[in-house]
């Protein structure tokens, strides 16, 4: 959204109405009758072109106050919300805490205005957005959700169907200033001791302004890095599984426990700054004696890379080693975004005997920058990230032959463009691509790496389950298109080839949604 | 550097200092780092009493340390038992066991038996028989093959009539203790588990892979290789039962998850049960208390097979926390208990029934087991001699008696359980497995890995490296 284009709106409306009048009083004053027609046919025109001004008007009116509605409890998401309208009272109490799953910004956001279209469905279309709260009360409910079937070509026998995930939120608007933000997520659609499925708590924080320009926020909340963190409903993003580079180096869905303080500022920047929990390297296992994936799609799911291993979720998340971290947005120009976020802090420490402490901390950071620009029909998007891991060398010494040591450094980065192809009615077809390189260990210490077994090993104790050892580095090309059928479904398919795991790729095919 | 940063440096460079101090001579009874070990308390003073009391038993000549050697990292002594894998009992010292017995060094981190999430772990004996160490104390005190009581009562009598034992008994539990039998037993076993929990020696984490650990001790080339080969997954993948990193039952790494698993070991001729009509191998009499077994399928190759978890033993009716009895679940016959691998090179010979006398025997062993066997249902037999397996004279280490290779492969199974043992796992390699017929390990990576197992045992003193004292079969060039 581009906020000075919205609010010069008004007054250029009412320059052209004075225009409009002068115009037509000069004229009036002479005799000449084919002159007066002309004014006459001048006045006509110029208030068709007021009414389709004033028409324009109200719908940039209505797209921003409700994307401001749902910016307000997201603080400086890549198209950040201005904290004046945060503040606005007239903002319906239901709205103002619009739920985070709702915002559609992170894939449409830069879009100047819905009908540019390039971006997949407006955010304006998005129901449960507006209108009061249920039964009148400041309560809100909203969901999203995505189904899939993927075919890996190398290894069909490995092909799935899955409800991924069925998410549902809850919000309340306990005031115009304060609010609270929740969401409960089923992986896998079944979740027991006995089944594949998990249950979790995505988010769960209070949000308070204090001021027209700071807001407060406690919880458990979502990590403002990347695009997808925060934004990650099936509508918002292309290709039907995330990408690798948000996933396995910004461990989507990162979130932390903890406090930030967030807002917006009059010159298109906005910021957010909190101390959370951190990373647990306790967790770490050495010594995986079977690949923790084989497939592209375990390789998401397994939770094998360095962030995704170690993030606590705020499960009896350790209280001891805190984290600090400082994201920074900049969306003052039409149909661009730039961003950057960083995080830094002490992991819990991998245990080491009492005779042979490991001196010093193991300090996790990760940084990013991102980038997105959508010039007419093109959405144009690429992201950096890294992560380091400091003080390892002992701690890898003293497992030599582990498959899995603990990366010094990893990193990822993609480029990915695409384009609204063909709009009929609420029917948007937006083909893209992607290329994107992800390395979850570029550089160790006190090791040469992971010990990757040649040949073919067992993938399991079942016997006759061979495969190989998969690499933990790769290139992905991505070829797909998102098929919108109005703002709230989404069906999606591509194809994925890789450099490394050749036997990764895979063709998907998914449905999702988002209300 | 932050103030906590600052802050945990000093209290780290606190903390080597005093470990520095603590561990410098490097003895069995406090090296590692540990700290000084507390002394005794008067009821583990009376359990180090009875552990050595070899009036308590019905020959006199038979105590716990008997068979729990202290310089054997508390495992049986074969030289003493007339070369057998098992330790001989009985009130004539004649009578053969069925197990080759454990190490007791770091027992006490062994959880009580459970299912974790289905899988076997945990428990004291081989076949966690035992709720606990105290629980499996008493157990040799009446067992007819071993210390050879009658009963509690005939204990409790020679308990009575030895005065050290009994000053010790008495200053931890009192007179009234000696009332009853039975409690009296069970105070017994208390005692000898308190000194097996209490005394440093059961837990001294003094090995040179500890020291290595702490920066104070550099490991050769060779095992450095063999720590490699050790955690590799391909190749030893010893870590997966015997895990590297400590795993929350201790601060240390253990060398063992706990668990069980049935691998497929040879049966072993010295022990005298496995033989129809079994006698003692000393006296020649009948050994009466071989149990009768109800799990055998028909058509077995032999009459009686050791299975470990589904018997032919099961949990003392007396035992106040029994697991449960596994006896009728065939799927779990022939699992046994993973041991620590800690001070294993101190501990020969190995497996439950001992059957190899080294470790490169048992490594070659490993890595061959389902490749070059000429046996009967092995998909892919080969011819004997050259060109079978080329670690055991006859191309197999399945034998019978008079060693000709055995018709099955696992002889220490009814073949009707052959599904149980573990094939899927590296080192085995299935005649299905896609590598080929090789061995995950060559004849010098095994000599790497045994290299490295040897630095698991304790007493390495880093002030004195070369006074290390390992067996000779950590020799280079051992066989």
């Amino acid at each position: 959204m581009n906020r000075n284009t919205h609010r010069s709106a008004p007054w250029t409306l009412a320059l052209l109405a004075a225009t409009a009048v002068a115009s037509g009083s000069a004229h009036a004053a002479g005799d000449d009758a084919a002159s007066l027609k002309a004014l006459q046919q001048q006045l006509e025109q110029i208030q068709a072109q007021l009414k389709a001004l004033a028409e324009e008007n109200r719908a940039l009116r209505e797209h921003e106050a409700e994307v401001d509605r749902k910016l307000a409890t997201l603080g400086p998401a890549p198209a950040g919300a201005p904290q004046v309208a945060q503040a606005a009272p007239a903002v319906p109490a239901a709205g103002t805490a619009a739920p985070p799953v709702a915002n559609a910004s992170a894939l449409p956001s830069t879009s100047a205005l819905p009908s540019t279209a390039a971006l997949g469905p407006s955010a304006s279309a998005t129901p449960g957005t507006t209108g009061p709260g249920l039964f009148g009360t400041g309560l809100r409910l909203w969901g999203y959700g995505e189904i899939y079937y993927t075919d890996p070509t190398s290894a069909r026998q490995d092909s799935q169907f899955d409800l991924a995930r069925a998410v549902f939120g809850i919000g309340y608007q306990f005031d115009d200033r304060t609010e609270f933000n929740s969401e409960y997520e089923v992986e896998h659609a079944v979740a027991s001791a006995d089944d594949v499925g998990e249950f979790e708590v995505e988010q769960f924080y209070v949000d308070r302004r204090l001021n027209d320009y700071v807001s407060a926020r406690a919880g458990l909340f979502l990590m403002p890095f990347g695009f997808l963190n925060e934004h990650h409903e099936p509508t918002n993003f292309y290709g039907v599984q995330r990408n690798f580079v948000e996933t396995l180096i910004i461990p989507s869905t990162w979130r932390e426990g903890g406090l930030n303080f967030h807002g917006d500022t009059p010159f298109g920047i906005g910021w957010n700054a909190g101390v959370t929990t951190g990373f647990d390297l306790s967790k770490w296992d050495f010594a995986p004696e079977f690949p923790p994936y084989h497939t592209a799609l375990d390789l998401e799911d397994a939770d094998v890379a360095p962030l995704q291993a170690t993030h606590q979720e705020l499960a009896l998340a350790n209280g001891r080693h805190l984290s600090q971290y400082l994201a920074l947005s900049y969306y003052g120009v039409p149909g661009l975004t730039l961003g950057a976020a960083v995080s830094t802090g002490d992991a819990v420490p991998v245990p080491a005997p009492p005779n042979a402490p490991i001196p010093g901390n193991q300090r996790v950071t990760l940084w990013e920058a991102h980038a997105r620009w959508t010039p007419g029909p093109l959405d144009l998007t690429a992201l950096y990230a890294r992560g380091t891991i400091s003080n390892t060398a002992l701690i890898n010494q003293s497992n030599p032959g582990s498959p899995n040591p603990i990366p010094a450094a990893f990193y990822g980065y993609y480029f990915q463009g695409a384009v609204q192809a063909w709009e009929h009615g609420d029917y948007k077809l937006n083909p893209f691509v992607r290329y994107e390189v992800y390395n979850m260990g570029s550089k160790y210490d006190g090791t040469s790496g992971p010990v990757i077994p040649p040949g073919d090993v067992p993938l399991s104790s079942a016997p006759g389950d061979y495969g190989r050892w998969p690499v933990w580095y790769d290139r992905v090309w991505t070829v797909g298109a998102n098929f919108y059928i109005g703002p709230h479904l989404v069906l999606k398919t591509d194809y994925q080839w890789f450099h490394e795991n050749v036997d990764f790729k895979r063709w998907d095919l998914g449905l999702g949604l988002a209300f | 550097m932050s103030r906590e940063g600052l802050l945990a440096a000093a209290g780290a460079g606190v903390l080597s200092l005093a470990l520095l101090a603590g561990c410098g001579g490097g003895d069995s009874s406090g090296g590692g780092g540990s700290p000084a070990p507390p002394a005794l308390s008067l009821k583990a003073q009376a359990g180090k009493a009875l552990f050595f009391d070899a009036s308590l038993s019905a020959s006199g000549q038979q105590s716990c340390g008997t068979c729990h050697v202290a310089s054997r990292a508390f495992t049986a002594n074969p030289a003493t038992d007339h070369g057998l894998p098992v330790p001989l009992g009985g009130r004539n010292m004649d009578l053969p066991g069925f197990r080759n017995a454990p190490s007791l060094v770091y027992a006490r981190f062994t959880p009580p038996f459970f299912l974790d999430d289905g899988t076997p772990t945990g428990g004291f004996f081989r076949d966690g028989r035992a709720s606990s160490l105290a629980e499996q104390a008493q157990q040799p005190f009446i067992t007819e093959f071993e210390m050879a009581n009658t009963d509690a009562t005939e204990v409790l009598s020679r308990l009575q009539a030895s005065a050290g034992s009994l000053k010790a008994f008495v200053a931890a539990f009192g007179d009234g203790a000696l009332q009853d039998p039975t409690q009296a037993l069970a105070d017994m076993g208390d005692a000898i588990a308190a000194y097996e929990t209490e005394d440093a020696a059961f837990a001294p984490f003094s090995s040179k892979f500890d020291y290595w650990l702490a920066g104070q001790a550099t490991l050769s080339a060779a095992e450095t290789r063999g720590i490699a080969l050790f955690n590799n997954p391909a190749k030893g993948n010893c870590t997966a039962c015997h895990p590297s990193q400590r795993q929350g039952y201790s601060d240390h790494a253990l060398f063992t998850d706990f668990t069980y698993d049935n691998i497929g070991v040879p049966r072993n001729w010295n022990i005298a049960a496995n033989f129809p009509n079994p006698k003692s191998p000393i006296s020649g009499v009948a050994l009466d208390y071989v149990p009768a077994q109800t799990n055998v399928p028909a058509g077995a190759e032999y009459a009686y097979y050791d299975m470990g978890l589904c018997g032919p033993f099961a949990p003392a009716a007396d035992d106040p926390g029994p697991r449960p009895d596994f006896t009728h679940t065939t799927t779990l016959c022939g699992v046994f208990k993973v041991p620590t691998l800690r001070n294993v090179a101190l501990t020969a010979p190995y497996f439950h029934n001992g059957v190899f006398p080294s470790l490169h025997k048992v490594v070659q062993w490993y890595v061959t087991r389902d490749i070059n066997n000429n046996t009967g249902n092995n998909p892919t037999p080969v011819p004997a001699g050259p060109g079978g397996n080329p670690y055991f004279p006859v191309g197999s280490a399945y034998v019978n008696p008079d060693g000709t290779p055995d018709l099955y492969q696992y002889n220490d199974l009814p073949v009707d359980y052959n599904a149980n043992v573990n094939v899927g796992e590296i080192p085995y390699t299935p005649p299905t497995f896609a590598g080929g017929q090789a061995p995950t390990l060559s004849a010098s990576e095994i000599d790497d890995l045994v290299a490295f197992l040897c630095t698991l045992t304790d007493g390495y003193d880093p002030n004195n490296p070369s006074a290390y004292d390992v067996p000779a079969q950590c020799a280079a060039g051992a066989p």
